[in-house]
């Protein structure tokens, strides 16, 4: 009896101390990581490495698509752009491979869908939230103040509220829920882009939408994820494409929230940056600039010579957790 | 036949506990859901080694929470690294796993090793500085033999050399011996639990019950070691009093088991590269071993000297610290380590006790000056020495 109990102590010791020498796998995988390390292994790859049917979310398509909504003609001439936004609080998105988070989203993605209209155009928005706790939305820009979606909380289940404005002034702004716990809506995903093009339309060029946004996963108030449109070093393993001597804008809207600044460096080349787009005239030209929360802007440029380029945030720390990326810049010439 | 039924009564009145104990638990797992379900489980991974080998970080993880967990993502210095993590990602309960970090670290700078979970909870832990860890090889082998055998084998050889002189005292002073070795030993027993807690705090996962399962070994070890030590003492001796050299055997398996949980000290103290430090532990515990020497010498230094049997009870308490320091030095396991140093104390308290059977021949109230006076010289010595550690 004393024996079994000892002979049981001592295995049982010993399974704890050592417990997973027996069944480990014999086969050796060979694998290239994000940034060129070599990993050869029995076991699994812990690497934010996306392959594209495993998203729900598709930064690709993201990145290029425009919302202009259903356009009908107002008895005066005006455009009308309509538009149906469905607030919901209870998805699981996997924002990065393996993570799993509560994304509160406008439309099923965060960001939202991108917004846009001319200015002078009127937006009605027909908000519905079908969320388990109170949303709105609130847009910057001008517009009365009982359209500004802070002191009419919309209910949860089903609560509606329509959002009508003359569209204006001219730039790139964000749009995002303001129920309090401000913080909290925003983080979890509840915002967006919303884009006012000038009557006279800008150039054109081939046009993108980058989120500058990050997830604090564990709920400390840090970020554990940084990205340029939600899936952190999602454009470091699937480039932007683009063509040499093309125009190039791209309207970045920073939504990171905890820490005070985010930036925008882009390799090889220089852009002029209009601030919240809302002047014709550059304020700046240069491969870096400095934005803090829903700090926004217009950047103008193109690529002389093809090849890879990274574009990323100058703060380090963000773009090791993922707000990383590239152009793959394609001689447009040789092509055609 | 009467006894046979009132034998099988007996034993059905032993199962009917156990029947609605699982009756009891079936019931909870099928249809009360509602209450297992009740709370939010939280998923917890605790990272119990890391170890620095050339241009890769290889981090042991083990799953100590209620849950089963998926390691999504790991980093250095909460910067997102790639990785490979071996059998595999998924770790049941208790199940451990190791992550192959590829990454050009650098020696002697501190690092922070982060895994975050499926739901996106980050674990960390803390390096104070990256040295390469220990490969096991002839020469390393060799170092931490050396080690041992300075910490271990000479320092108690050389504190048995006091046996002719304790031969030749008078029995009062003999007296003081003895309670000196009480002394030492109840310190040496203190002093292996306090290290236990600390491991125990720094590196154990909250699941295991660190302080418990200290007490649980120490005790198991303490009445284990002294029911076995009292049958081999009533066989091989008639008299009333154990056997003296019995009771310096069980000296000495005290002393060994403590000295095995002192060389794993040792041996993670170089595996993790903490040198200086290990330097210090090497000169402390050598000094501190000496009188480890005294302890086995004094219940056998009225008997006849077998000098073989003197050197032999040495090396057996010498030579586990050899052990220790290579099981410490290549394999180190908080949890190993626990245990041992718990099993040591056990045993070094069951001598105590013997021993103290022994002063209770000379001296029935532990009231005599000599009796007092070595317990608190003893234990002085060793706090003395100690702050050399």
């Amino acid at each position: 009896m004393l024996f079994v109990l000892a002979v049981t102590a001592i295995l049982t010791t010993f399974y704890f101390a050592y417990p997973n020498s027996s069944n480990a796998k014999s086969e050796e995988k060979t694998f290239l990581s994000h940034n060129g390390a070599v990993l050869t292994t029995t076991g699994d790859i812990l690497d934010p490495v996306y392959s594209a049917q495993t998203l729900k979310f598709d930064p690709d398509k993201y990145l290029r698509e425009f919302n202009y909504g259903r356009v009908s003609k107002l008895p005066d001439g005006t455009t009308l752009r309509e538009f149906t936004i469905i607030a919901e609080d209870d998805k699981l998105m996997e924002i990065s491979p393996g993570v799993f988070y509560n994304v509160w989203t406008f439309n099923g993605t965060v960001p939202g869908p991108t917004i846009r209209a001319t200015e002078g155009d009127l937006v009605r928005i027909h908000f519905i939230n079908n969320g388990t706790r109170s949303h709105t939305m609130h847009f910057h820009g001008i517009h009365a103040a009982e359209m500004d979606g802070v002191f009419e909380p919309v209910g949860a289940k089903g609560g509606q509220f329509t959002y009508e404005w003359i569209a204006g002034p001219v730039g790139v702004h964000p749009y995002h829920c303001h129920v309090m716990p401000l913080e909290e809506h925003i983080i979890h995903g509840l915002y967006g882009v919303y884009i006012v093009d000038p009557k006279e339309g800008r150039p054109p060029a081939d046009e993108m939408v980058m989120v500058l946004n990050g997830f604090d996963t564990d709920f400390d108030a840090e970020n554990n994820f940084y990205a340029v449109n939600t899936i952190p070093f999602y454009y470091q393993h699937h480039p932007i494409q683009i063509d040499t001597n093309q125009l190039i804008r791209v309207y970045v809207v920073n939504m990171v929230e905890f820490d005070p600044i985010n930036n925008f460096h882009l390799h090889g080349n220089l852009y002029h940056y209009y601030p919240t787009g809302t002047s014709t005239v550059p304020s700046t030209y240069t491969d870096m600039i400095t934005l803090s929360q829903t700090e926004r802007g217009i950047m103008e440029f193109n690529y002389t010579y093809p090849g890879k380029y990274l574009f990323h945030a100058h703060k380090v720390e963000f773009s090791e957790k993922g707000w990383t990326g590239l152009f793959l810049v394609k001689d447009k010439e040789k092509k055609s | 036949m009467e006894g046979q039924k009132s034998r099988a009564k007996l034993i059905a009145s032993g199962l009917v506990p156990f029947s609605f104990l699982i009756l009891m638990l079936v019931f909870i797992l099928s249809s009360g859901s509602s209450l297992i379900n009740f709370g939010i489980p939280l998923p917890e991974l605790t990272i119990e080694k890391i170890n620095f080998v050339k241009s890769e970080i290889l981090v042991t993880v083990r799953n100590t929470g209620p849950v089963p967990v998926d390691v999504a993502v790991a980093d250095v210095n909460d910067r997102i690294q790639p990785a490979a993590i071996e059998p595999d990602k998924h770790l049941e309960r208790f199940e451990t796993a190791v992550v192959k970090i590829p990454f050009s670290w650098n020696k002697g700078e501190p690092y922070k090793i982060g895994l975050t979970t499926q739901e996106g909870v980050r674990f960390e832990k803390s390096i104070e500085a990256a040295a390469p860890a220990l490969e096991p090889n002839s020469d390393t082998m060799g170092l931490l033999l050396l080690i041992g055998t300075y910490v271990g084998v000479i320092p108690i050889l050389i504190g048995l050399m006091w046996l002719p002189f304790i031969k030749k005292i008078s029995n009062q002073k003999y007296v003081f011996f003895l309670a000196l070795t009480v002394g030492l030993l109840l310190f040496l027993g203190i002093d292996a639990i306090v290290e236990a807690l600390e491991v125990s705090s720094e590196n154990l996962a909250g699941v295991f019950h660190g302080p418990l399962l200290i007490a649980t070994v120490v005790l198991i070890s303490l009445f284990g070691l002294y029911y076995a030590g009292e049958k081999l003492t009533k066989k091989s001796s008639l008299t009333k009093l154990a056997n003296p050299y019995s009771v310096a055997l069980m000296v000495s398996i005290g002393i060994g088991l403590h000295n095995l949980g002192e060389g794993l000290a040792i041996g993670a103290a170089i595996g993790l590269g903490q040198v200086a430090l290990s330097t210090f532990l090497i000169i402390g515990f050598a000094l501190h071993n000496t009188t480890e020497g005294i302890a086995i010498a004094a219940p056998v230094a009225k008997e006849k000297t077998f000098v073989r049997k003197i050197i032999g009870l040495g090396l057996i308490a010498g030579v586990p610290a050899i052990f220790g320091t290579w099981v410490g030095g290549f394999a180190y396991s908080p949890f190993t380590s626990i245990v041992f140093l718990s099993i040591g104390a056990g045993a070094i308290f069951q001598v105590v006790v013997v021993i103290s059977k022994w002063l209770r021949e000379y001296d029935k109230s532990f009231t005599s000056t000599p009796v007092v006076a070595g317990i608190a010289i003893g234990m002085l010595i060793m706090y003395l020495t100690g702050m050399l550690v």
